[in-house]
């Protein structure tokens, strides 16, 4: 190798580093600045963060790791937190059920708040009691995404097969202007009848208004696809480095968004 | 500005599907996405699919009256009808091919909005959820390398559980 290559080489490879450094530094500061704002947002120094207004904060799921989820302290510091900031409903979802199977013991079914209405008998709900701030938690886990949703299918199918009606629709397009015989033998399912099958199954609940996800991966983990429609989703991190502060700034950060609702 | 359109994207070897419902599109913009659809239908460079008037609970909907037609001509059972079937039926699964996954491994929305919309509801369930608040017209290389970085540093599972194999 010749020597200006060789010093075009070392130049390009100390660039790479110094860009490299740089970036690594820029989050470092990044880091340790979210830190020290979540200490003061937990101190109560930031005086934006002292009211929060959770009116539009009906319901909030927290989408855990399943290798994080086993850290039962950190869940139960983390439901605490919840509760004393007033949130009165929690949907909590691991994909392999680990939350389900820590909270089975206490599950008892409760009928007398309003989300009752989207669940049946089957549904994992608990009604925690604590400083007389009364919340409700359901677990759940991936048989209620995807599966939850093969196995409403499967109801519809198995329904329309003994000959149960649906309501019709008149579909407009030019492909079925043409042949209106299919029209009338095709299946109509409307959404309210996926909604009704997933209640059938057990795997209906309100869809949720904030999604905290906790985990190294910024995806819901195969959350229950049919309640994510228009869900504020927010990756918080890893669940062993949760800080309160973060959780306020989340929930600030949420009564803020305007939403449409698809309208 | 419709010939434009399909001869870029025969220059650039665009394949183009357009999924959503196409009843609720006038007349003359569904045969133009017809027409469309049909000059690329050989291109393989890039498969680009265009949600239009697309609801992701309509996308679960239709798959499931597919579904039911296939029951009902005998072609399965309901009991047959597992994950797998059902994500076949989708709407981006009949615009991928062979070749490539319905399912995104990262999903980029713009504008500082931090939700779906109900786009791709069942298709991202482990897509990597980025989100921007650079707004769509200003959406530029920058930004995108940016949604590559966060996308490689993750570790990622697709879903993997103990039991069952992702979809």
């Amino acid at each position: 190798m010749s020597l200006p290559s060789m010093i075009i080489k070392l130049t390009l490879g100390l660039l790479w580093c110094i860009i490299h450094l740089a970036i690594s530094l820029l989050s470092l500061c990044s880091h340790l600045i979210f830190n020290l704002e979540c200490s003061l947002i937990s101190s109560g120094l930031l005086w934006k963060y002292r009211n929060l207004q959770l009116g539009r904060l009906k319901y909030l799921a927290i989408v855990v790791d399943s290798r994080e989820a086993k850290n039962t302290v950190k869940i139960n510091q983390l439901l605490y937190w919840l509760k004393t900031l007033g949130v009165k409903y929690v949907c909590l979802y691991d994909i392999d059920g680990v939350l389900k199977k820590l909270f089975a013991p206490g599950m008892n079914g409760s009928r007398d708040n309003n989300p009752g209405d989207y669940l049946d008998a089957s549904a994992n709900i608990k009604a925690l009691d604590c400083c007389q701030k009364q919340m409700t938690i359901e677990c759940i886990s991936g048989s209620d995404g995807k599966e939850g949703i093969a196995k409403a299918a499967n109801l519809l199918c198995s329904s329309y097969l003994n000959g149960d009606s649906y309501t019709q629709e008149n579909v407009k397009s030019e492909e079925n202007v043409k042949s209106e015989e299919n029209v009338e033998n095709e299946p109509v399912f409307t959404e309210t009848d996926m909604a009704s099958a997933l209640k059938s199954i057990g795997c209906a609940g309100p869809e949720p208004d904030l999604l905290l996800v906790y985990g190294p991966a910024r995806c819901h983990l195969g959350f229950p696809t049919w309640r994510l429609r228009y869900t504020e989703i927010m990756h918080m991190g890893p669940l062993k480095s949760m800080k309160y502060g973060a959780i306020v700034k989340a929930f600030h950060n949420y009564s803020k968004k305007h939403q449409n609702y698809g309208k | 500005d419709r010939l434009y359109f399909c001869v870029t994207l025969c220059r650039e070897g665009t394949r183009l599907r357009i999924i959503g419902d196409r009843s609720r599109l006038p007349v003359s913009v569904q045969k133009t996405a017809r027409d469309a659809e049909e000059a690329t239908r050989n291109n393989s460079r890039l498969h680009l699919v265009l949600a239009i008037s697309y609801s992701g609970r309509m996308d679960i909907v239709q798959a499931c009256r597919k579904l039911a037609q296939k029951v009902d001509a005998k072609l399965l059972r309901p009991e047959d009808i597992d994950e797998s079937l059902f994500a076949d039926e989708l709407q981006t699964s009949c615009a991928a091919d062979e070749a490539s996954s319905s399912c995104p491994d990262l999903l980029i929305r713009t504008s500082g909005e931090l939700r779906l919309s109900n786009f791709l509801l069942w298709q991202s369930a482990y897509s990597e959820l980025f989100f921007t608040d650079t707004l769509w017209p200003d959406f530029g290389e920058a930004q995108y390398l940016q949604a590559l970085r966060a996308f490689q540093s993750r570790d990622r599972r697709f879903g993997a559980r103990k039991n069952n194999a992702a979809l």
